[in-house]
Order: structure tokens, then sequence, then C-alpha cells
């Protein structure tokens, strides 16, 4: 699992979060460029992209990813519910998207969803 | 202001417009759900996914949401454009429900559900409720509401600050409804 966020804080709760719903194997970054760094490296099979990063924006950070592995699954984050946004981020290739700040219940089901 | 001026707006014809994502909350309809939590953000996202996802029969609910907090601002904040929102509030204005004045209140979120059977309800602002009222008419105006939705398809979400309330009025407020955990299983 990847948590890409510029907020630290964000970070670790949603690292605790998935720690807590039997994830251990985790990474995180915090903008675009340092989420395709570890991207590369790790290969995550889910990826949590915070949609309003400083620089490059989520949805870029998405369409990148998805370019080099397609089978990336990525959830889409935001504090705020923008349609258009939420749109654009599934059009370009998120699975699903989740409210921040997110919860056991939230995130449980997203993971149901889509990790193997 | 007569009782009529205060009936819950019909949401429009087919509800907010679905986000094309997962329904993430599974919570059985003709139950009311308590959440113990500040700020009521597990309460809110609930809401927002349920009426703004499908659930396994493809079919969507239509919302409707009472809080402190302003309309604009939830509208802003979860993106909710046809669900009719609520502010409980002393100043006069439209889609304002003075606290005090519990029986409007119940008016609105009975008639909701008479309206909309399988709707869902979320209900923000019990503390600043019981600050205006009586603790117990507040209690009987949300078993009041909740005998409605026992009796329907309709769900209720009452967040729930438990700062706010001795254990006995908790007890009084969860007994006949189910609780969302809120706190992270140790």
């Amino acid at each position: 699992m990847l948590v890409v966020d510029d907020s630290e804080a964000f970070r670790k709760v949603m690292i605790e979060l998935l720690v807590r719903v039997g994830f251990h194997d985790t990474a995180e970054a915090k903008d675009y460029e340092e989420g395709m760094q570890v991207f590369r490296k790790e290969r995550p099979e889910i990826i949590f992209v915070d949609m309003i990063l400083p620089g490059k924006s989520g949805v870029e950070l998405t369409k990148s990813m998805l370019s080099v592995d397609p089978e990336s699954k990525i959830i889409a984050m935001s504090s705020i519910i923008n349609k258009k946004m939420i749109r654009e981020a599934l059009e370009a290739g998120a699975k699903d998207f989740l409210l921040k700040p997110t919860n056991e219940i939230a995130l449980n089901a997203v993971l149901t969803m889509w990790s193997d | 202001m007569s009782l009529l001026s205060r009936k819950a707006k019909a949401p429009r014809a087919g509800g907010e417009k679905g986000l094309g994502i997962t329904r993430k909350y599974k919570l059985a309809p003709g139950h009311s759900y308590v959440v113990e939590e500040s700020p009521p953000d597990i309460s809110f996202d609930a809401f927002v996914n349920i009426v703004s996802t499908v659930d396994a029969t493809s079919k969507k609910a239509m919302g409707l949401a009472v809080s402190r907090q302003h309309s604009e601002l939830i509208r802003q904040k979860y993106g909710l454009e046809e669900t009719p929102i609520y502010w409980l509030a002393t100043r006069a204005g439209q889609d304002v429900i003075s606290p005090t004045n519990l029986g409007i209140l119940t008016h609105t979120l009975v008639q909701f559900v008479e309206d909309n059977p399988t709707g869902i309800i979320l209900l923000d602002g019990i503390e600043y409720l019981v600050s205006n009222n009586d603790f117990n008419k507040v209690l009987r105006t949300i078993d009041q509401v909740n005998d409605h939705i026992s009796q329907s398809q309709a769900i209720m979400i009452i967040p729930v600050d438990p700062r706010a309330f001795d254990q006995k009025e908790l007890a009084l407020l969860e007994r006949n409804m189910e609780k969302i955990a809120s706190k992270p299983k140790q």
C-alpha cells in the first residue's frame, strides 16, 4: 500500500489505519515526484492518492502511475467532495474515492472491494 | 410561521447524481444509528456516501440533513446539490429550523420518512437541541421519528458527542438505536 499526501499527519493516521486493518506493508510519499519514485520501486497493489498535491495534481499522478502499470489500483482522496474532481480522477483510471479524514469502516469497504 | 411551511422539501427526482464509487456503508433499512464522535465525520461520510451511490439493487436513497452547521458549508464540503439541508439556528430564514421548535423538527423528519420510505436522515446537532430544550423533550422527538423509521425502510444517522451527555442520557439516547463503531478496535 502506498499513501501519497502532502500532510505528514494525515499520512501517519492513514498508515496506522492500514496497519490496524491488517496491511503492514505500507509506504508513503508527499508529492508527485516522491510518489512516482516509491511507486516504481515498491509497485504497491493499492495506492491512495490525495487529489490536491503541491505541484502536479493527484489526477496527473494517477495517469502517470497507470501509464507505468495499468493494473495499479488507485484510490482518490480529498477532504471535500468536488464532483468534477472525482469524475476526473475516475476518468483518469482511479478505482474509487475516499473522503478525508477516512475511517476504518470506509477504508475496510474500499480494501474489501479492491484488494486481491 | 405555519407548520406546513416547514414541510420537508421534496428532493428532486433522482436525488444526488451518482459519484460512480463504492457504497461503503451497509446500514439496515428501518434502523436508526448513533455514532459517538466529534466532529461528525463518519456520520457525514456515511450519509453522503449513501445518497451518492446505489445499493446492491441499483437503487439510490433520497436524503435529508439537519445540522448545526450552515447548509451552504455542508453543500460545499460534501458536494450535495439536491438534498434538502436544514440549518438548526435561532435566525429566521428559509430552510432554518429553530432549536426550540421541536414540533416543526419532528414534523419535518416524519413527513420526509412518509414521503421517502427508503430515504436517509442525518440528524446532526443533538447537543444544540439539548442545550435549548429539556433532554427528555429531545429524546421524545428522536423516539417519535425513530418509530416512523422502524415502520419504514428508511434510515436515520445521529452523531453524538459523548462528552456532552452523562452516562444515563447516553444510554437513553442509544437504547433504541444501533451503534456505528467510531472508535478503532484495539
